[in-house]
């Protein structure tokens, strides 16, 4: 219990922590962009055919951007305490409920990615595991090492190009039913499985020469229960620490890969935001996504400590 | 604003698997794909969407020449003063809620629409008031446009219910023969046929919009057949898209034009010959291939020909003439130096070219036009911006060049673009640092002209005052490419983007 | 049988590495201006008469393009990882050596930046300035610096702890002594690896910042721009897309397997 307690609250601190950052750096944001903030507001509400003086203008009003910078300073960090994260410079509405429509769509996209790779690359890892330096084990090796190197969004283009366009299987972009999930959960779940697969391969290999297996076949066990109930739980357990280190993968592939399909999740509109400024947004969608990253990294650890009973602090 | 979880999305997927048999042959949908996000419910923000979709109408519309025909409003007349026009609407409209269009109605739609930014604001307006069942505009001076204002898309009349507190609009309740049913913003929104509506019921039963800002995967949505209607199409795709034989492409030539906006006030372009210059070391015409592909885009003046009035006929087309650019700053005092970029007075003619990314081809375009000068001695850095910069940087004085589109036609007549852009102190998408008295002067007469030719005689003395002096440079014009898929029929484009008119459409099969 | 293996992976990533690099350095050489258009021949596919690789969408040459974005991509990387290695080190060595509450802000300190996956905070930054590269830069050096940091820390700490190094303490003998003789020699391969992983990392951020949009500026010729700037023309031209890709690949690739061969 102890250690659950001391493991949430890590996190907890590490989340009011993003959540500082985040507000502080969004905040300088605003004072040191150049241009004006009142005229870029105007062009993303009335689109450039009438952005002008006179628009800008009401916008500077309206948003009361001229306050003086305490004032501005402390109204800011008071609304992100207070969890209102403000209206958008573009769209107007508010930032609260754009992002939870961008929620779904992004954590729709990560469990299918996640679930995909998980499907697919710690079994792969096992299989190979079984015949260590077999052709198949070094082809395997390789072709990892191959798409690990390649960046998400080359995958996901070459994806697209040869599913969506070529083939004409898959619908390029958007959001709709299953078939539009398929090419951005794949890309990621490429990256995510060549990973997985190569560490539960080592942690598998690296279990296979313990002792406690080789007491267990002694022991007379047959060979099914000896991996089921003493090497799979063992080689769990590097492979769900390796999961803290994939989450950032994720993120960061996230951001890329919902670009690249217009997915319309949060790192679609982070990206949207950075590129017009719309700094409540991109308080926003960082926030969203760093507050995401710590709670899959605090489910991480969680399970870390439900399989492995060494990480519990005696009782 | 819905939020959908993965349960819901599943549910909802359209063709879940192809072949599928389905219990009841479902509604049809004419999906409609463009780039354009829905802003919100305000019509000075997106307004043009409610307007082309047909949820919301304005007193005034266009038919396929342009010319102004009657909407809500039935007839317009002006007063023998000249500073008041009245507008009779047209009888037994309602709105989907239900309640009739009066006057009363109109008035309040249109002085909240007074209020936000937008071309009626510019206009001379003096008061909007309902009168006898007619809605009367007051003007300060004789404005003769001033119905070509009505059909923009800011002017777009709700229901006295759509506005809330402070009128602030809570909800899209038009007039048109489409009523919204789901919004989605800022990517889609759904809407069925309106019984109630005073024109003949269209054929389609139901429409949905959706913003997809990708031009390759509006193509694809296209070919693969997930929308009926697909516009703006880019232009790598358009040949490709041709050559299918589901899409049936349609291209019209828009009253728009890219142009490149100079700020008279620097050294660089005060002297009419370093405009030209700059004019004559464009390549346009192979931009307008090569980059467009539109080889009869490449713009020789500053209005298209689907401007009739305004387009000066017997212009040549546009020819690159390095040398003669070169000649040109020469004779300014622009000598070039060892590195090759010119300089006069110790001052290097290096510029910083403004451009956005609203239209995808703008930042190619202006990496094109780089490379093109950079031949000619000027050494041009690119700014991709925020489109409000623009202004901003006009008001401000520090634009130097700006490449950006300029829609002609955001009122019907092209004058109320003019009036806006090259005005006494230029305009923040106009002139910068040039005004020409000639110009004002013609353009105030139009103002009061009734009479067509003269009119005609005045836009072509506008024009030629703006090819001669170039304080704005044309570099090309837009073609609008439209893909109709042949499950349709009855599509057509409108060249003035008001409406996409689905209620004359109807299903091929 | 692993050892041998691994060296084997590391010859492939070396050469690897070098070929690419080849291609950066001496190429350039060769060819002539990235920048130089020609709009009457446009996206000309590879072997055209004159253009080994073809050209883009402005009648560049893509072999000119190609060889500049290689420079500039591995010379920002090598930059960026320097540029976090340095303060990562001098950071950790420090905590390592004074300990107490110096140790325990630095460590507070790395767990902060740790906390926002490398990228956000690189788009944060980003969003001060688009198009701007000191931004980028800045932000890939902060993302990066805090795994040299840990690295130093708890290699020199333990080296520290050793009775070796308490002995060369009591002789008199200074904290140089120390890195050179003891920590160097251990921490120095590592340091290699990872010198080599952040070279990867750095690669492959600036080209994904370039494919969104938050990149360099025009006409600057990068792997990520370049393959955004191409995308639309992937159906008249599909090689020229995938042509900066299979380079970033190779690079990232190289460099990955050249540092420690496992590459996870």
């Amino acid at each position: 219990m102890g250690g659950l307690i001391r493991a949430l609250g890590a996190r907890l601190l590490q989340a009011a922590l993003v959540a500082m950052a985040v507000g502080i750096a969004c905040f300088l944001m605003v004072r040191l962009l150049p241009g004006d903030m009142a005229y870029r507001v105007a062009a993303g509400r009335y689109g450039m055919d009438h952005v002008n003086t006179a628009a800008a203008e009401a916008v500077r009003a309206e948003l009361g951007l001229d306050r003086p910078w305490w004032q501005l300073l402390s109204a800011w960090l008071g609304d992100l305490a207070r969890f209102d994260l403000g209206v958008s410079l573009v769209s107007g509405d508010r930032v609260v409920e754009e992002l939870s429509v961008y929620l779904g769509h992004t954590l729709l996209l990560s469990v299918v990615a996640l679930l995909l790779s998980a499907l697919v690359g710690p079994p792969l890892g096992v299989l190979l595991a079984m015949r260590p330096g077999s052709a198949a084990d070094r082809t395997g090796m390789a072709v990892g090492a191959v798409l690990r190197a390649v960046p998400a969004f080359v995958i996901g283009l070459v994806l697209m190009m040869v599913f969506a366009v070529q083939l004409g299987w898959l619908p390029a972009a958007g959001v709709g039913g299953w078939r539009e999930v398929v090419l951005p959960a794949t890309t990621l779940a490429i990256g995510l499985a060549a990973v997985s697969s190569r560490v539960a391969r080592d942690a598998m290999v690296a279990v296979a020469h313990s002792p406690y297996l080789a007491f267990a076949r002694t022991k007379g066990l047959p060979e099914g229960a000896v991996i089921r109930r003493h090497a799979l739980r063992n080689a769990a357990v590097p492979v769900t620490a390796y999961l803290g280190v994939q989450l950032v993968t994720l993120v960061e592939g996230v951001v890329i890969v919902e670009t690249l399909f217009a997915w319309p999740g949060i790192g679609h509109a982070l990206v949207h935001a950075v590129v017009a400024r719309d700094v409540p947004m991109v308080q926003g969608t960082a926030l969203a996504m760093g507050l995401i990253f710590v709670a899959l990294n605090a489910a991480v650890d969680l399970t870390c400590l439900a399989i492995d009973p060494r990480r519990r602090p005696p009782s | 604003m819905k939020r959908r979880t993965l349960l819901a999305s599943l549910a909802a997927a359209p063709g879940v698997l192809p072949g599928t048999a389905r219990a009841q042959a479902p509604v049809r949908t004419l999906r409609v794909v463009t780039p354009w996000e829905i802003g919100g419910l305000d019509p000075a923000r997106s307004g043009y969407v409610f307007q082309r979709m047909q949820i919301a109408e304005t007193l005034v519309g266009t038919d396929a020449a342009g010319a102004l025909v009657p909407l809500l409003a039935r007839a317009w007349r002006l007063d023998a003063d000249r500073l008041a026009w009245r507008f009779a609407l047209r009888a037994g409209a309602t709105f989907h809620d239900g309640t009739p269009v009066t006057a009363e109605a109109v008035a309040a739609a249109l002085v909240r629409a007074r209020a936000q930014p937008g071309p009626l604001a510019q206009a001379p307006v003096e008061a909007i008031t309902a009168e006898a069942g007619e809605v009367v505009v007051r003007t300060r001076q004789p404005f003769l446009s001033l119905p070509a204002f009505l059909a923009h898309s800011g002017a777009i009349v709700l229901a006295p219910a759509s506005y809330g507190e402070g009128g602030a609009v809570r909800a899209i309740i038009g007039s048109g023969p489409y009523r919204l049913t789901d919004l989605l913003a800022p990517q889609r929104l759904d809407a069925e046929r309106f019984a109630g509506w005073w024109g003949p019921a269209p054929a389609i039963e139901r429409v949905s919009y959706l913003a997809v800002g990708r031009g390759e995967t509006r193509a694809a949505m296209a070919e693969g057949g997930q929308a009926e209607i697909v516009t703006t199409l880019a232009p790598e795709t358009v040949d490709r898209l041709r050559r299918n034989a589901r899409v049936e492409v349609v291209t019209v030539p828009i009253p728009r034009t890219r142009a490149l906006k100079l700020n008279a006030n620097l050294p660089f372009f005060a002297d009419v010959r370093v405009r030209r210059a700059v004019a004559l070391a464009l390549d346009r015409d192979g931009m307008a291939r090569a980059l467009l592909r539109s080889p009869e885009g490449a713009a020789n003046q500053f209005f298209p020909p689907a401007l009739p009035d305004w387009y000066i006929a017997d212009l040549p087309p546009p020819r690159r003439d390095l040398a003669a650019a070169q000649r040109l700053l020469d004779e300014a005092g622009w000598r070039a130096g060892p590195d090759g970029i010119r300089a006069r007075d110790g001052r290097a003619f290096r510029v910083t070219l403004r451009t956005f990314t609203d239209r995808p081809e703008l930042p190619v375009l202006a990496t094109a036009i780089q490379g093109q000068l950079r031949e000619a001695g000027i050494d041009l850095q690119v700014a991709i911006v925020n489109s409000g910069e623009i202004p901003a940087g006009h008001t401000d004085g520090t634009l130097e060049m700006a490449l950006y589109a300029r829609n002609l036609a955001l009122v019907p007549d092209p004058l109320g673009t003019v009036l806006q852009d090259f005005g006494a102190q230029g305009g923040e998408w106009g002139a910068m640092g040039w005004s020409s008295p000639e110009l004002l002067a013609a353009a105030a007469r139009m103002g009061e002209e009734a009479d067509p030719a003269a009119r005609r005689a005045l836009a072509q003395r506008i024009a030629r005052i703006l090819h001669d002096e170039m304080p704005v440079i044309p570099v090309a014009w837009y073609d609008y490419p439209v893909a109709f898929s042949r499950r349709t029929a009855g599509g057509s484009v409108d060249p003035l983007e008001i409406s996409y008119r689905i209620a004359g459409m109807r299903w091929a099969d | 049988m692993r050892r041998v293996g691994m060296r084997g992976t590391r010859v492939i990533g070396l050469a690897l590495l070098g070929a690419v690099l080849g291609f950066g350095l001496v190429v350039p050489l060769l060819t002539g201006d990235p920048m130089r258009q020609d709009l009457s021949a446009t996206l000309l596919p590879p072997g055209a008469p004159g253009h080994l690789l073809g050209t883009d969408h402005l009648g560049r040459s893509m072999l000119a393009r190609l060889a500049h974005a290689t420079r500039l991509s591995l010379g920002l990387a090598a930059a960026t990882a320097l540029c976090a290695a340095v303060p990562g080190l001098l950071l950790g060595l420090l905590a390592a050596w004074r300990r107490g509450w110096v140790e325990r802000v630095l460590v507070g300190l790395a767990d902060g930046v740790m906390a926002l996956p490398g990228l956000l905070l690189v788009l944060i930054f980003a969003a001060f300035a688009p198009g701007d590269f000191l931004p980028l830069y800045l932000g890939l050096s902060l993302a990066f610096w805090v795994e040299y940091f840990r690295l130093t820390r708890s290699v020199a700490g333990s080296v520290f702890a050793r009775p070796q190094a308490e002995a060369a303490r009591l002789l008199g003998l200074g904290p140089w002594h120390l890195l050179r003789h003891h920590l160097l020699p251990e921490l120095g391969p590592m340091l290699l690896t990872l010198l080599g992983f952040s070279a990867a990392a750095a690669v492959t951020a600036l080209s994904a910042l370039a494919f969104v949009g938050i990149g360099l500026r025009p006409p600057t010729p990068e792997w990520g721009s370049m393959m955004t700037e191409l995308l639309p023309y992937y159906e008249e031209a599909p090689w020229h897309v995938l042509m900066p890709g299979l380079l970033l690949a190779a690079s990232v690739l190289g460099l990955q397997l050249a540092a420690g061969g496992r590459g996870t």
